[in-house]
């Protein structure tokens, strides 16, 4: 490679390779920065070989230690590697929208190469104190249970989080499809450390869902960013931050609101544990890495509404062995607004979503932003709830017919209205054969009213699983009576 | 996991509450034994002049007395529902208010008016939730109704049909058939109907027939005077046979119900143990690992 000493270029050489870390020695002058970008480009024994890294420590000497962004397989002691004196950079604006990239910005949906006048770096500060945005809005989604009680914020955070298999990707695609296909801004979608063929699917709907009446493509109004499970950690690590970037420039520069969707949070963490021990680090609790919570809000702070544009983000965290206490969720959870915790108990009854109503909350549930009717009947929701939580295991005991009066009717109450925190899903159509139901805010509200207050007492428990307001699950009743 | 120390109080609450349990179906048994033999008596004697009944039936005479006839005028109906003071019985309260609400249904539809009296907390409670106003509650009875006590009942309510107060009374309570079955069933106490139902009537024959089987007996001072006595008498005693009924079949639905929720809370405990155990070793182990791996990080 003398070319590329003839070029100027900072060439070092391969000294060291530990799993997906690799050490390169420099000369000592020339020390690559932390967070530049190394590349890796060669032949060996016919295996082409082109890898970025990015500088994470400096060892002293001239050794660097870099995370590899891509696989480490075929490397060797010796290759030379180039620093290209700055972070690793995507391409950003409009001809990004409709696209697929990895994390390094090239596209991967066969396409061709993209066209932009400018690549941002991905390692940002975060938009300082006095460019915040403090507007707080409620931002309505159609879906009972989050509308009602964990409402989201335009231009704020909301997570959902759950175990393996409760729905938090359904979920997701839902949303997605309710709101960006209404959104006038742009999208942005990260595939973090999730299962290639959801992106896939996620990408072919996306070309097929019509952005309201206007006959566009939803896919015409996003970027999607994948880092999926088969990428090594290093990817997994950074691709959230692609994806953010490229929101960040339609925040900074288009002003429009922005939708960024990750999918899944926890594997950002769950990639910088991986990495962690090989950079040398002590592990932390429960094994993560001891900067778990400098990464997270590194990542997070970033994900900020300002005064330029709104940047409105959904993230599912996945929640290891259904334990919420566990560092990584934890740590997410503390930087999100609204956020949805799915319970394996709703599940395994069958309610979908699972969105365990006691759990789950939101910044915004208070009389201030949503008005006293709505804060009132969210809070004699959940009082029920807890009410008849608090029975269960009396009901286990002795039976239902121990309970007093008031007990009993509580109960009765609290299984109709947890039938009817369920909705069908506009993405589950073709599953499950029911129409997805955008309910309004204002439909919401007044059936949980009227539930608690005791009209729709007489309806069976049945007629409330998957309706939209209160007056369908009379017709359920109806169809039900009619079938019997 | 869940937190280890939560699984570990919760547990703890439902051994005390299976505690409780188990003592109450001991108690139950206990009770229901006495119960049982202050039915089986009243029993005996009931057959008793059910017999004497039958006996007089048997001469041939007609038998007549105002207990015995409908009024011509419907105009208010009495309904007297017997429930338990004490919860912990299982269904037992249930099944008598459910049919209980029923045959009040039914009344108000037939009567103009219908009145309601209720023993036991647990009905008096029941109908204040439902704003259904009571005319009178008795809390008096336990799992050993007095006779003196179901008789001034009786005594008021006799009287007051005799003077047309009333056109009907219908009890609602706990029929106890056997040990594995009571029914929550509904009796019209007046008026009497018949005295004699085909079931008594055989019962009173083979005692005639066991005393001798003579067809002629000579009533003394005359059969018209041991009606007079003997209907009002037969009532009462039906009316006490309801109360120890509802009392025996209470006891049996408690033993019944306390022993299916020392059960319930065992099964409860064992599968809490389990995730207590599972949940405490998770952090032991994790406790460990976090240990073994900060060595090893320290040794590089």
């Amino acid at each position: 490679m003398a070319t590329a000493m003839e070029t100027g270029q900072n060439i070092g050489h391969i000294t060291q390779v530990i799993g997906s870390t690799f050490d390169v020695e420099f000369s000592e002058q020339h020390l690559p920065a932390i967070y530049n970008a190394v590349k890796i480009k060669s032949t060996h024994k016919g295996i082409d070989l082109n890898l970025s890294g990015e500088v994470q420590q400096h060892l002293g000497g001239g050794r660097v230690r870099c995370v590899a962004l891509g696989s480490t397989d075929g490397m060797m002691r010796g290759q030379e590697c180039i620093d290209t004196g700055d972070p690793v950079s995507v391409p950003v604006g409009e001809a990004t929208l409709g696209r697929v990239f990895n994390l390094l910005g090239d596209p991967v949906d066969g396409r061709g190469p993209i066209e932009t006048q400018e690549r941002w770096p991905i390692h940002r500060p975060a938009p300082a104190i006095n460019e915040l945005s403090t507007s707080t809005e409620l931002f309505e989604t159609g879906i009972k249970v989050i509308d009602l009680l964990t409402p989201f914020v335009r231009g704020g955070k909301a997570g959902l989080f759950g175990g393996a298999g409760l729905g938090k990707t359904v979920i997701l695609t839902e949303l997605i499809a309710r709101i960006a296909s209404s959104h006038g801004g742009y999208s942005v979608f990260a595939g973090v450390g999730e299962r290639t063929r959801e992106g896939t699917d996620l990408w072919l709907e996306m070309q097929e869902t019509e952005i309201g009446q206007t006959g566009r493509k939803v896919i015409e109004q996003t970027c999607m960013v994948f880092g999926q499970m088969n990428e090594p950690p290093g990817a997994r690590l950074r691709v959230a931050l692609s994806a953010l970037t490229m929101a960040e420039y339609f925040r900074d520069t288009t002003g429009k609101d922005t939708l960024l969707f990750i999918d899944n949070i926890f594997r950002f963490s769950q990639a910088g544990s991986e990495v962690s021990a090989l950079l040398g680090r002590m592990p932390s609790a429960v094994g993560y890495q001891p900067t778990l919570a400098t990464e997270m809000g590194a990542l997070q702070e970033r994900i900020a509404s300002t005064n330029k544009g709104a940047i409105t983000s959904v993230q599912a965290v996945y929640v290891p062995a259904d334990d919420p206490t566990d560092p990584a969720p934890a740590t997410a959870f503390g930087q999100l607004d609204a956020f949805l915790y799915l319970e394996r108990s709703i599940s395994e009854k069958g309610i979908y979503p699972a969105v365990d109503p006691l759990a789950s909350s939101s910044r915004i549930l208070d009389p201030q932003y949503v008005g006293d009717r709505h804060y009132r009947i969210a809070r004699r929701v959940q009082t029920i709830l807890q009410r008849y939580r608090e029975l269960q295991d009396i009901i286990a005991i002795l039976g239902v017919d121990e309970l007093n009066e008031e007990d009993r009717q509580v109960v009765h109450r609290a299984r109709r209205i947890e039938r009817f925190l369920s909705q069908p899903f506009l993405v589950a159509e073709v599953f499950t054969g029911k129409p997805g139901e955008i309910t309004p805010l204002d439909d919401t509200i007044r059936s949980f009213e009227e539930i608690c207050d005791g009209k729709w007492d007489h309806l069976p428990e049945q007629a409330f699983m998957y309706v939209g307001a209160v007056e369908q699950a009379e017709e359920q009743a109806k169809k039900i009576e009619a079938n019997v | 996991m869940a937190n280890a120390r939560a699984l570990d109080k919760r547990r703890k609450s439902i051994k005390n509450i299976r505690k409780i349990t188990r003592t109450m179906e001991l108690i139950a048994t206990a009770r229901f034994k006495q119960a049982m033999d202050r039915a089986s008596a009243a029993t005996a004697y009931t057959d008793r002049i059910t017999g004497l009944v039958a006996n007089l039936a048997n001469t041939g005479m007609e038998l007549s007395h105002p207990l015995l006839e409908s009024h011509d005028e419907q105009n208010l109906a009495l309904q007297l529902v017997l429930t338990s003071n004490r919860g912990l019985c299982g269904g037992y309260n249930g099944n008598v208010l459910r049919t209980a609400s029923e045959t009040w249904q039914q009344l108000t539809e037939q009567f103009p008016a219908v009145q309601l009296e209720v023993s036991g907390k647990r009905g008096v409670t029941y109908f204040e939730h439902r704003q259904i106003p009571m005319e009178g509650t008795f809390l008096q009875f336990e799992d050993k109704p007095k006779y003196e006590e179901v008789e001034q009942i009786a005594d008021r309510y006799l009287e007051a049909y005799a003077t047309g107060a009333i056109d009907r009374l219908d009890v609602c309570y706990t029929k106890f058939v056997s040990i594995a079955r009571q029914e929550a069933t509904v009796e019209t106490l007046l008026p009497l109907g018949t005295l004699v139902d085909a079931r008594d009537a055989k019962a009173g024959t083979e005692e005639s027939m066991v005393t001798g089987g003579k067809k002629t007996i000579e009533f003394l001072p005359s059969a018209e005077a041991i009606v007079e006595e003997v209907v009002p008498m037969s009532f009462k005693v039906k009316l006490f046979k309801c109360f120890l009924d509802a009392a025996v079949s209470e006891q049996v639905a408690r033993m019944v119900a306390m022993k299916s929720a020392a059960e319930n809370a065992d099964e409860l405990i064992r599968e809490l143990s389990m995730t207590y155990n599972r949940a405490r070793q998770g952090q032991i182990t994790g406790e460990l690992l976090e240990v073994m791996g900060g060595v090893e990080a320290l040794k590089n």
